[in-house]
This record gives structure tokens, sequence and C-alpha cells, in this order.
């Protein structure tokens, strides 16, 4: 072999143990979440503090970016089609609420007003606001004024004599360049989106979020659930730049409009109440109800 | 069902094409049924600019002189905000011809699809998504294993 044909090799070589050494490793390698968290954050040197003036600008008013829909996977050919590696039991849930849904015959726990959870959270479909501070980032979604708290101080994660599930988990993370890098844990079970999988309470995430440019944030998301997935489950999220002139993030109360309360049918179903015009806000406990 | 103020047009997929169940932001969109459309002519009553649901209430008189109050559901505000439409659009008294896809269970109501006022105008408020399909099951190719 030439010398030219050598330095090829070599650089090429050096070219892919940078990548590798950059990304930790292949993700399907780590055999859990935090495994996975800790390689990053070696390959990172533990992360960069960022002060003010050096953190990214993530400013704006942002949303899903076109294509998802309820697809937890942007990627996945249909809503019927999920790219998770399902165990046979999930699977077959699964298949099993495809065809209620077909029927008509469905129900979604968020009908009652609860938060939808994480990481459900990284599909609903309204206004975004990311808010970077040196020790934490705050990932607000508009829907029931739902927010992600991501530390970036160099704190653990809460002790697991004081962690109890949470909707959203408890995040950690850090600064890798421009990248913020973060692992979630203590989380609750419950569905990716409408139509698709259900997850369990023993789900974590490793996320790296960055800003792609001024009108694309990627997150690219790896999900370890192995009650319900065979592997661990990789998506990629973006979120567009909301352009329409005079947009505001506001308040959002879920209760506001009797209209809007459903109850669950015997069969499972979903069925409006449906009090009319002027119903005024949801009050279950009200005693002329 | 006769009313001359309804146009009411029991549509099958084709005749608006495309149009499926509107994704709905809380609750499931099975409610409504993907495979008809109405439109029906009325007065706005009230136009309930609210989380999670927005819902536009007009009056729809009847053949026999009776009137009926029909609901048409949307998503919240900023969602009709960035669709262009302001709760001033629509006030008590304006006159409005809407679409939507009714309810399965006959009730007054309707997943919001468009509002036409009088002066031509169209509020649209939802852009659907593709039709309801019953495809097999199958999984798709995994995504490629990525480092993250």
């Amino acid at each position: 072999m030439s010398n030219r044909k050598n330095a090829v090799c070599v650089g090429a070589a050096l070219v892919i143990l940078s990548v590798l050494l950059a990304s930790g490793a292949p993700a399907q390698d780590y055999r859990n979440s935090t495994e996975h968290f800790e390689a990053l954050k070696r390959a990172a040197n533990g992360g960069t503090k960022l002060t003010f003036d050096k953190l990214p600008d993530w400013t704006g008013v942002w949303t899903r970016a076109p294509g998802g829909g309820l697809k937890f996977d942007p990627a996945q050919p249909s809503l019927q089609q999920t790219t998770a590696q399902l165990r046979p039991e999930f699977a077959g849930k699964h298949k099993e609420k495809l065809e209620r849904v077909a029927q008509g015959i469905e129900w979604d726990p968020i009908s009652n007003c609860i938060p939808p959870g994480y990481p459900r959270w990284l599909t609903e479909p309204f206004l975004r606001e990311f808010v970077l501070r040196p020790e934490q980032a705050l990932l607000i979604n508009e829907m029931v004024n739902d927010i992600r708290r991501i530390y970036t101080d160099g704190r653990e994660h809460t002790p697991e004599d004081e962690a109890y599930p949470l909707w959203n988990g408890d995040s950690i993370g850090f600064w890798d360049a421009d990248s913020l890098v973060i692992h979630t844990t203590q989380l609750m079970g419950g569905q990716y989106q409408r139509s698709q999988p259900d997850y369990t309470d023993q789900v974590e995430t490793v996320e790296r979020w960055r800003k792609v440019d001024d009108n694309l944030i990627e997150a690219e998301v790896m999900i370890y659930d192995p009650p319900s997935l065979v592997k661990p489950w990789r998506v990629v999220q973006r979120y567009s730049r909301v352009t329409t002139p005079g947009i505001r993030i506001r308040s959002w109360v879920c209760e506001e409009n009797a209209n809007n309360e459903v109850i669950q049918t015997k069969e499972g179903a979903t069925e409006h109440v449906l009090p009319g015009p002027g119903a005024g806000p949801i009050m279950k406990n009200k005693a002329d109800k | 069902m006769t009313r001359q103020s309804i146009m009411r047009i029991a549509v099958a997929a084709g005749v608006l094409a495309g149009l499926g169940v509107p994704a709905s932001a809380h609750h499931s969109g099975a409610m409504f049924d993907p495979e008809k459309t109405i439109t029906l002519k009325g007065v706005v009553k009230e136009f309930e600019y609210t989380n999670p649901h927005s819902w536009l209430w007009i009056t729809v008189t009847n053949d026999d002189k009776t009137t009926t109050d029909w609901g048409f559901e949307a998503e919240g505000p900023s969602t009709l905000f960035r669709n262009g439409v302001k709760k001033s659009d629509l006030k008590p008294g304006d006159k409005v011809t809407v679409t939507g896809r009714p309810m399965r269970d006959g009730r007054p109501a309707a997943a919001w699809i468009n509002a036409v006022k009088e002066d031509g105008r169209v509020l649209q408020v939802r852009t659907l998504p593709p039709p309801v399909t019953t495809a097999p099951v199958t999984p798709a190719p995994a995504t490629q294993p990525g480092g993250i």
C-alpha cells in the first residue's frame, strides 16, 4: 500500500474514532440510560459551565415541526406503524388499541386535564419556549403551562430515598459545546401519544438538544424502557420557529370551558357532556352537579 | 333531515377528499365521523375562545321555524391565532356558514373545519390530516441507531 493510501486510511480511522468519542459509543451498547448519560458526560469532559454570555440563543416561540402529528417518531411511516421495537405484550396492547381506535373507541387520560407527562411531552402540538440559564434550562410547553426543568449546575439526580414518580421526571444535564445533553428519570407510565404505544414507569431517556439553524431546534432522544422495549428507541424530534406576527404564549387553563368536559363510556369511548353555549368553567365539585 | 337553512351535505370520502378526523389537543377525536361533513348556515351565538378547545356556537333555524344551537369545536386560542382567527372575528349576530365533521351520536356538534363570513372571508380553522386508514398494523423498519 502506498504512503498516500496509508495516510488516507489512518485519516479515516481517526475521523471514525473521533466521532465515536464525541458521541460516547453506539447507544445499543449501553446497558441503561445512566450508563449512556455518564459516557456522554465523560466524552464531554464533564460538560461546560456556561455563563449567560456564552449560552446559545434559543429565544423565540417554537412548535413541533410539521409532519409529526400524533406520531411519536416523526420518521415512522404512518400513525399505525411504530418504529419502536416492542416486547410481545406491549405490541399486542398497541395492536388492540389501534383496532379500537378504528372503531371509534378511544380514551385519552389527558381528557381529564392531567398533564401529558414526559416523554409524550415532546409531541404535544402547541407553543413552546426554551429558557436557558447557566444553572438550569426551562423547557416550556404552553399546554397546561407545562415546564420541564433541567438542572445544569452539576447536581445529581434526586436521591433514591427522596424520589417519587413525576409527570416530567427528574432531569439533569450539561452543555457539550452548543448541545444540551439531558438525563431524565423518575417518570410515570403513560402513552407516547394517542394511537401510539404505552411506556412504563421505568422509562428513562437521554436527550441531546441543539439549534440546527435560526428556525429549527432538534432533540435526539434515546428512550430506555426495558419492560416494553426490546432495545432502546431512538427518535429525533424537531421544533420550528413560530413566525406568526403578534404570537404570545399565554396562561393555559384546562378547565375554563365546560363544553370541553368529556366522559369515558363503559366501552371505553370518549363522549362530550356538552352543556351548550355559555357553560362557563368546569366545576366538578359544584353542589348542583 | 330537511332544513331550509341547513345545507347539509353528507359527504362520503371523495367530495372533500383528503379530510380525516381532526387531531384534537385534549381528547380523542373519535367521536367525530371522519366520513361525513356538514355545512350549516346560522347566526353566531357565542364564540368561546378557550383552552384546550374553542367552541363556535351558531343558531340554526330549522324548517319548522324552531332553532337549534350547533357547536363547532376547534383547538385553543393560540392555534386559532396562528391560523389567522381572532376572537373578534366572530361576534354574536354575525351570519356565517360553518363546515365541520359531525358527531357520530347525532348531537348538534361537529369538529370545526372552516367558517365563511357574510362578506366571503374564509376562516380556515384547521388543516386536516390525511384520511384515517385502516392499514394492517405492521412494524416499520427501526430507525438507525445513533449515539446521541
